[in-house]
């Protein structure tokens, strides 16, 4: 077990709107999540002296983030990457205060992943020439998300059998859990058979299999246990973290196989082994669901299920609200908004919390989870991030209340 | 440097100094599809890098192959993200395992390459002929002067393994 177990806390969350159509800056936006964070966690912008952000030159940093907050920083970072860079920038808010350069971390992501920059390589990237390593796939027509993780989910399907029906399961869950939250993009619960004949985005991917390009903010503060216990919420403790652990061979990756196997294989033993628990122990999951296939393919890798029984995992029920152990209660990217990772840690430190900001009344959960209804686990306790940004890049983070 | 090259709507830039690709590039302008070997382990590797993955060694040279090989995955694409990519859908990319180095130096390890499936006349292969399993060679698109695209067609040889498709 790690010797930072249970040392270090999340203490506060906050997030904007999820838009399609903020009509405001990456800084206004970042401004509004970090400030939410910092009143949730009972602080002062006095007491927080760490920040980390992660971005794709499509943000605001840092530099101009803090100081319209009046925050004066003692360590800071602007870090590039998209999604799994939450939890790796846990593990970094852990020990920059582990080192003494600064006490109490907020770390956002602010990003008009819609309106402006979107993540598909359309509107501002898609006039970029193409050069260096991108000379091996984009010449071939292949630059977006989908398109670069296809073959990925293609051969899943061909080595194990995998079926578009099985992982449509994922968003079916997901809509019934972002039908349970008020904040959700899209609200309306669909079907396997809604998924299955929506329109083909990428084959293997339909467009019900695809997140939601997303505008929005979020933020989570971190700081040691000790100062937690001083915060206005009940403390969440890191158990354990892994950081942008990656296959052999990041820059192709296809060299290197099985292609169907993810970099959470690398990840599990790191993580599981911080926090001195297994995948049995973990009540909730938050599995990044840029697709349908990456919730699933995750889920398999760090030993929720054995290796290609992800499709019968994932349409078991075991991940729906009222199953063993739901994922992304939220509804997470597929509908509840698209956010690089960071929101699925805010729920999950919710559900720890056991305050869900659902529809019940007054905070008391029913844990009814029909429609419109509750999205409260009963007695979370420990849950359990897979932050993914490719098939060979993924990080994970498990947290206890 | 070269001029940039025009391809469906891109520009694709490899300059004199692009230590990767730009031999690449020009090898395949004269139709070898040549992969970079170590010298001291006889290893090659794809894409084009400046050491040996294996042993670490910084020595190499351009070693050819025959350009056959089995599609190890592929996809449709239905949805074309780039306006020069519209009027093609649907189109298939595929990840094609060279028939040389295969399984070695580990069962994981070999070297695949990504292309689209093409006819001879380089239009897009039909979806209905795509499929895992398939065998493939490779064949030069010429796109400019001094640049070719490395592309795969169908060959007449019976598949490698399992033939399935979605």
């Amino acid at each position: 077990m790690s010797h930072l177990k249970d040392k270090y806390c999340i203490v506060g969350v906050g997030e904007t709107e999820y838009s399609r159509g903020s009509n405001r800056s990456t800084r206004a936006l970042a401004v509004e999540a970090v400030r939410k964070a910092i009143l949730d966690a009972g602080l002062k912008a006095s007491d927080v002296d760490g920040m980390l952000d992660y971005q794709g030159g499509d943000s605001t940093l840092a530099p101009h983030v803090a100081p319209d907050l009046g925050i004066r920083l003692n360590f800071y970072m602007d870090v590039m990457g998209g999604g799994s860079s939450t939890e790796a920038l846990v593990g970094l808010a852990m020990g920059a205060i582990e080192a003494g350069m600064c006490k109490t971390v907020a770390i956002y992501r602010s990003m008009n992943g819609y309106s402006e920059f979107r993540i598909g390589g359309t509107g501002a990237r898609a006039a970029q020439p193409v050069r260096g390593l991108d000379l091996a796939q984009v010449p071939f027509g292949m630059r977006s998300a989908g398109q670069n993780f296809a073959l990925t989910f293609m051969r899943h399907m061909y080595d194990y059998g995998t079926t578009s029906e099985q992982v449509a399961h994922v968003k079916v869950a997901h809509s019934k859990h972002a039908s349970n939250n008020p904040k959700a993009l899209l609200k309306e619960r669909v079907t396997v058979q809604d998924v299955v004949n929506s329109r083909w985005i990428v084959k293997p991917l339909h467009l019900l299999d695809c997140c939601l390009e997303t505008d929005n903010a979020t933020c989570i503060i971190v700081t040691s246990a000790e100062r937690a216990r001083n915060c206005k919420q009940r403390p969440v403790y890191i158990m354990g973290v892994a950081g942008r652990v990656s296959k052999p061979r990041l820059d192709f990756h296809w060299a290197h196989g099985p292609i169907s196997r993810v970099a959470g294989y690398y990840a599990r033993d790191i993580v599981f082994g911080q926090a001195g628990i297994s995948p049995d122990d973990v009540h909730v999951t938050g599995s990044y669901d840029a697709f349908t296939f990456t919730t699933m393919l995750q889920l398999e890798e760090y030993g929720f299920c054995k290796k290609g029984e992800g499709g019968a995992y994932v349409s078991s029920g075991i991940i729906e609200l009222g199953g063993k152990r739901p994922n992304n209660t939220s509804g997470g990217h597929l509908c509840e908004g698209y956010t690089h990772g960071m929101s699925m840690v805010i729920e999950n430190v919710r559900q720890l919390r056991g305050a869900i900001d659902d529809s019940c009344p007054d905070g008391k959960h029913t844990y009814d989870y029909k429609q419109g209804g509750c999205r409260q686990v009963r007695d979370a306790e420990i849950t359990m991030n897979l932050g993914w940004a490719m098939p060979p890049l993924g990080s994970a983070l498990i947290m206890r209340r | 440097m070269p001029q940039p090259v025009s391809y469906r709507g891109m520009t694709l830039v490899v300059p004199d100094n692009d230590s990767e690709w730009n031999e690449y590039f020009a090898l395949a302008r004269q139709h070898k599809l040549m992969l970079r070997a170590c010298q001291a382990c006889g290893l090659m590797r794809y894409p084009p890098t400046h050491a040996c993955p294996w042993c670490m060694e910084l020595g190499w040279r351009w070693q050819e192959v025959g350009g056959k090989g089995t599609i190890h995955s592929y996809e449709i694409v239905a949805h074309a993200i780039q306006p020069g990519f519209k009027d093609a859908t649907p189109y298939a990319i595929v990840l094609v395992e060279l028939d040389e180095q295969r399984a070695t130096p580990t069962p994981d390890e070999a070297l695949r390459i990504i292309g689209n499936l093409v006819k001879p006349d380089f239009t897009f292969e039909d979806e209905k002929n795509v499929a895992i399993g398939k065998r493939v060679k490779v064949a030069f698109q010429d796109v400019a002067d001094h640049f070719a695209l490395p592309q795969f067609t169908l060959t007449d040889e019976p598949a490698a393994g399992r033939v399935w498709r979605l």
